[in-house]
């Protein structure tokens, strides 16, 4: 098939994040499943970080690759010539790299709208009220759900049920507000939309499940850990809040994760918050911009441009 | 649970009842504004009440219908449920963009739980006496 200039750029950034993605992500699916055994011995807030940034690896790196390095190489030394054949392949690779966008894209866009409808649903169902030590007004629903959550990406909407404020004493619903808001400090429905937007670590593999696991435990113990403090008596109320609220209704969730979290809380050093550093981000971004200067030298350019010629003939 | 979706003639029929309150068959018919037999009306609020949307009484070998709720409190309910009900949802588990205090699918060991409890107040009791000392 042949193609103009622009389309043809556009059918090889496609189909070399499709082939890196892929690369990378069989590394992350090999290494995932020890990353998580060592996430038990981090601080939880720096493990969550380790999970998300492993989850978000393959495509990340994908990105870097064809905007650092292919668009580069295509724009300066591709000749502007009108039309260029495209072999079968490279058309094959670029057309599975636009489906794993668009499923990504798709399951993202499902996961804003549900969250939308739900929201519209708890707004239906309750009135906006100012409980104990909150500064802004909280959503109490009518409804027998065990619902005490925090949603939004841009402004935060603080759920609670009629149930669980009636089932909770007032130390342990101010335990169990701390957490959520240690959520929202933690900006954790934004990572969750990163990581639904985000093709799988493996295309169109469910591979992607351990480290997306690993990374719900270990943000819920970091909210948990900011929440307590370091204080036994807040790790106390969070913890009987915990099983007050698994208690309401006969369907709830995963027992043994609620376990490791009660007995978290419960052991003789509460934990403590860590201060958030800087660091790993600054330490990405340095290894990025080396990169990038690295491979825009003349004589990189020129192996990637052969490279693409092999990858689009 | 309250019956959350209601048929067109059935909303009619509550929303007759919600403005004029307690109303027999026949009043029923008159206002629906359409001609609707007697019998089709009867079993539409039949039905609502089986569905707990409507109290009756018997008055003059006829029963009158009202209301179990008002409007905002059926359309507060009704909303409740369904936020229950996403919630038991299996999209409820990974694809909501909320961060919940816990899981809302599957299902918790009650032995479990008693026994998380009976290791909270164990906890409470060991840092009280600690208070103390």
């Amino acid at each position: 098939m042949t193609l103009s200039y622009f389309p043809r750029l556009l059918c090889i950034s496609l189909a070399t994040f499709f082939l890196v993605h892929l690369a990378l992500g069989m590394g992350v699916a090999l290494i995932a499943r020890q990353a998580t055994r060592l996430g038990e011995r981090l601080r939880p807030h720096v493990a969550a970080r380790c999970m998300l940034a492993l989850r978000l690896l393959p495509a990340a790196g994908a990105a870097f690759i064809v905007v650092a390095v292919c668009l580069p190489s295509y724009l300066c030394l591709e000749p502007e010539a009108p039309t260029e054949r495209v072999g079968f392949g490279c058309l094959l690779v670029a057309l599975l790299g636009t489906a794993l966008w668009s499923v990504s894209i798709a399951r993202g866009l499902r996961a804003a709208a549900g969250s939308r409808h739900f929201l519209r649903g708890c707004e239906r169902a309750g009135r906006p009220a100012r409980l104990p030590g909150e500064h802004a007004d909280a959503w109490i629903v009518d409804s027998a759900a065990p619902l005490l959550a925090i949603s939004g990406i841009v402004r935060p909407r603080l759920l609670v049920s009629r149930s669980v404020v009636s089932a909770l004493s007032a130390e342990q619903l101010a335990a169990a507000l701390r957490h959520e808001r240690a959520h929202w400090t933690a900006r954790d429905n934004l990572k969750r939309l990163f990581i639904l937007l985000t093709p799988g670590i493996l295309p169109f593999a469910g591979g992607s499940r351990t480290l997306e696991c690993a990374w719900k435990k270990f943000a819920e113990w970091a909210a948990d850990d900011r929440a307590v403090a370091g204080d036994a008596h807040r790790a106390c109320a969070l913890a009987a809040a915990l099983v007050r609220v698994a208690r309401i209704t006969a369907a709830a969730g995963d027992t043994d994760r609620l376990a490791a979290r009660v007995d978290r809380l419960l052991r003789e050093s509460p934990p403590t918050p860590a201060p958030q550093p800087m660091l790993a981000l600054s330490g990405i971004l340095l290894l990025a911009a080396s990169l990038a200067v690295a491979i825009l030298q003349p004589s990189a350019l020129y192996s990637v441009h052969v490279a693409l010629e092999h990858l689009v003939e | 649970m309250i019956q959350d979706t209601l048929g067109h003639l059935e909303l009619k029929v509550m929303e007759i009842l919600w403005a004029h309150g307690e109303s027999n068959v026949h009043d029923v018919v008159q206002r629906l504004g359409r001609p609707l037999a007697y019998t089709t009306v009867m079993t539409t609020l039949d039905r609502l009440f089986k569905k707990d949307l409507l109290v009756r009484r018997k008055w003059e070998r006829a029963f009158l219908y009202a209301p179990r709720w008002t409007r905002l409190e059926w359309e507060q309910k009704r909303a409740g449920d369904f936020v229950a009900g996403f919630l038991a949802s299996p999209q409820a588990s990974g694809d909501l963009l909320i961060s919940s205090l816990v899981d809302a699918v599957g299902q918790y060991d009650t032995a479990l739980l008693d026994e998380l409890e009976r290791k909270i107040r164990t906890k409470r009791r060991e840092l009280g006496r600690r208070g103390k000392t």
